[in-house]
């Protein structure tokens, strides 16, 4: 339910002066949402206003410019890459190391993390295997994948799938464990078959966690794409940056992270959306306000 | 271990299987024995007897209660009818039947309403029937039949986050009663409910019931409650739980749940079976009875 959806409207007829007094108090929350929105939207213009002028008055003056650049001419050479290095066919490469990377992992994550959490048994074995795989750095992984699979982009998804896959997996076991027992029992005893618990009892129940996993690996793709373009690379945004560093060129280095910024904050916003939905049945998405 | 049923009334002893009559319960429990295993500190296992020698026949058509002291074994023996337990010895049998595995020709109603949080109150009502493959039509046919009948109409698409407690225990009953099982088994089902809407859910329960021939098997703690709504009120000793007594209520049909301290039977027989339970409860039970034990 949409924020300032006042539950009380759908309670059906009441008295007539009841009715008038629900609606008054209907249109004042719909304007007090509306307020809200317009607060939030215009403080964060101003935040981002004083952040670049502050940034670029201070810069060269209070710190060298060769350290920290300044938003003019991060924007000059964002501009100078687009148009004369490529950006967007780097960029293109290191979206789809991290799109296919991501799909990978966020799918294997799940399918295994289902299988393995409804067997007990081979839960009960694997599981001191799983949280020590857990625990390696998996970005100590990526001159392995390289080695494995070469410079291309293969070893570049690999990277990004198994920053996916772990904290998919995890989660996923955790979600599919946290299905009350006595539901399933309840669902049970009603005529649910194996099949039916699993797709209308457990799923919709381990998708919180699956929906929490889902958003925290966005970034996490990216970060295994990138460091992989770091290792060894002749394409991809990563390239790009490390490129810069070794020009020296700061510029160079703040227009190639703000460009995974802005990818990044696209694939959070559609992921996010995408949850939002999926977990319109929880409370904290939507629940009964205090009428001012 | 006490195997020896103690009866204090003076009225002529009945026998365990007072309500078998001729015909053989829809429901059987026969030489039932439960054992469970705690785990306890230091992996130590250690098992304790938790049902009996328990013996007991419910007829078709009857609202019977399990009343008991805390850790009795009663809502053991309820989910043993339902499949969810197996007896370590003796069988429960149901039509005729030993249940052997998930016994799905009964409804189960919980303390928790259990209800599925991601679907509307409609696609809870319609879960079982999905479950039972029965088409999408008939389906959405008889659940607005159902919500009708507990006045839930205009709620249809609300979650059950953003439905109050009695509602939720609506929803839970009729979600049950839409696949017309013949035995619907309630484990103090308005336990959690606050005292006015508890009163309310059992008048609605009544109504809903009178008339169906379904049978309810009803565990509460609740003596008032077993009165109001039971034909036959079983009491279980402490544990191990063992069947103590049988007693028919008294009380004539229809009932008035909201007046049911007015009936002139009511007070000797709550005086009799108060008295009863109490010799089954521990002092320390006792203060939390008075607290609203669960």
């Amino acid at each position: 339910m949409a924020t300032g959806d006042v539950v009380l409207s759908r309670r059906g007829p009441s008295r007539p002066a009841g009715r008038q007094l629900l609606e008054q108090v209907e249109r004042q929350e719909a304007r007090r949402a509306r307020r809200e929105r317009r607060t939030t939207l215009l403080g964060r213009l101003a935040f981002a206003a004083v952040f670049f002028l502050g940034w670029e008055l201070s810069s060269g003056r209070i710190v060298d410019q060769f350290f920290v650049s300044k938003p003019s001419a991060i924007a000059a050479s964002l501009w100078a890459m687009a148009t004369k290095e490529m950006l967007f066919y780097h960029l293109q490469f290191t979206i789809i190391e991290a799109t296919v990377g991501y799909l990978i992992g966020a799918v294997a994550g799940l399918i295994v993390g289902f299988a393995l959490a409804r067997v007990e048994v081979v839960y009960r074995i694997v599981e001191p295997f799983v949280v020590g795989f857990y625990g390696i750095p998996r970005i100590a992984l990526a001159p392995l994948f390289i080695l494995w699979f070469g410079i291309g982009i293969t070893s570049k998804i690999a990277v990004a799938a198994v920053m996916v896959f772990f904290i998919v997996f995890i989660n996923t076991i955790a979600g599919v464990r946290s299905a009350p027992p006595q539901l399933l029992q309840v669902a049970r005893v009603m005529g649910a078959s194996e099949w039916d618990l699993v797709r209308k009892v457990i799923f919709p129940a381990a998708t919180p966690f699956i929906i929490a996993a889902l958003q925290i690996t966005v970034p996490q793709a990216m970060i295994g794409a990138i460091v992989g373009e770091f290792i060894s690379s002749n394409r991809g945004v990563g390239h790009l940056i490390s490129r810069a560093a070794g020009w020296l060129d700061t510029p160079g280095l703040f227009a190639g992270i703000f460009t995974l910024l802005v990818v990044v904050l696209v694939m959070n916003l559609g992921i996010n959306s995408l949850g939002a939905h999926l977990m319109r049945w929880n409370p904290k998405h939507g629940s009964m306000r205090d009428a001012p | 271990m006490r195997t020896k049923v103690v009866l204090h009334d003076p009225a002529p002893v009945v026998p365990m299987r007072c309500t078998v009559t001729a015909a053989a319960g829809v429901i059987e429990a026969r030489d039932v024995v439960k054992v469970f295993v705690a785990r306890s500190e230091r992996r130590r296992r250690r098992a304790f007897l938790a049902l009996h020698d328990v013996n007991l026949a419910i007829q078709q058509g009857r609202f019977v209660s399990f009343v008991g002291p805390s850790g009795c074994g009663k809502s053991t023996l309820l989910n043993m009818v339902a499949g969810l337990i197996r007896p370590t010895e003796g069988a429960v049998h149901y039509k005729g039947r030993a249940v052997d595995g998930i016994n799905t020709d009964v409804g189960y109603i919980t303390q928790d309403d259990n209800l599925l949080p991601w679907r509307t109150l409609l696609e809870n009502v319609e879960v079982a029937l999905e479950f039972r493959r029965v088409g999408p039509e008939e389906r959405r046919d008889r659940a607005h039949r159902y919500i009708g009948r507990v006045g839930l109409d205009g709620f249809e698409h609300h979650y059950p986050h953003e439905l109050s407690g009695g509602m939720r225990k609506r929803v839970a009953l009729i979600r049950t009663l839409i696949y017309e099982p013949d035995v619907i088994l309630m484990d103090e089902p308005f336990g959690p409910l606050d005292a006015q809407t508890r009163v309310i859910l059992q008048d609605e329960l009544l109504r809903l019931w009178e008339g169906t021939g379904k049978t309810i098997v009803f565990v509460t703690h609740d003596l008032v409650e077993a009165i109001a709504l039971s034909d036959e009120i079983v009491l279980f000793s402490r544990a191990p739980g063992t069947i103590k007594h049988v007693y028919p209520v008294p009380l004539p049909r229809p009932r008035d749940v909201f007046r049911i301290h007015a009936d002139p039977q009511f007070p000797a027989f709550y005086e009799r079976l108060w008295r009863d339970l109490k010799e089954e409860i521990s002092t320390v039970d006792l203060e939390g009875a008075v607290h609203g034990n669960r």
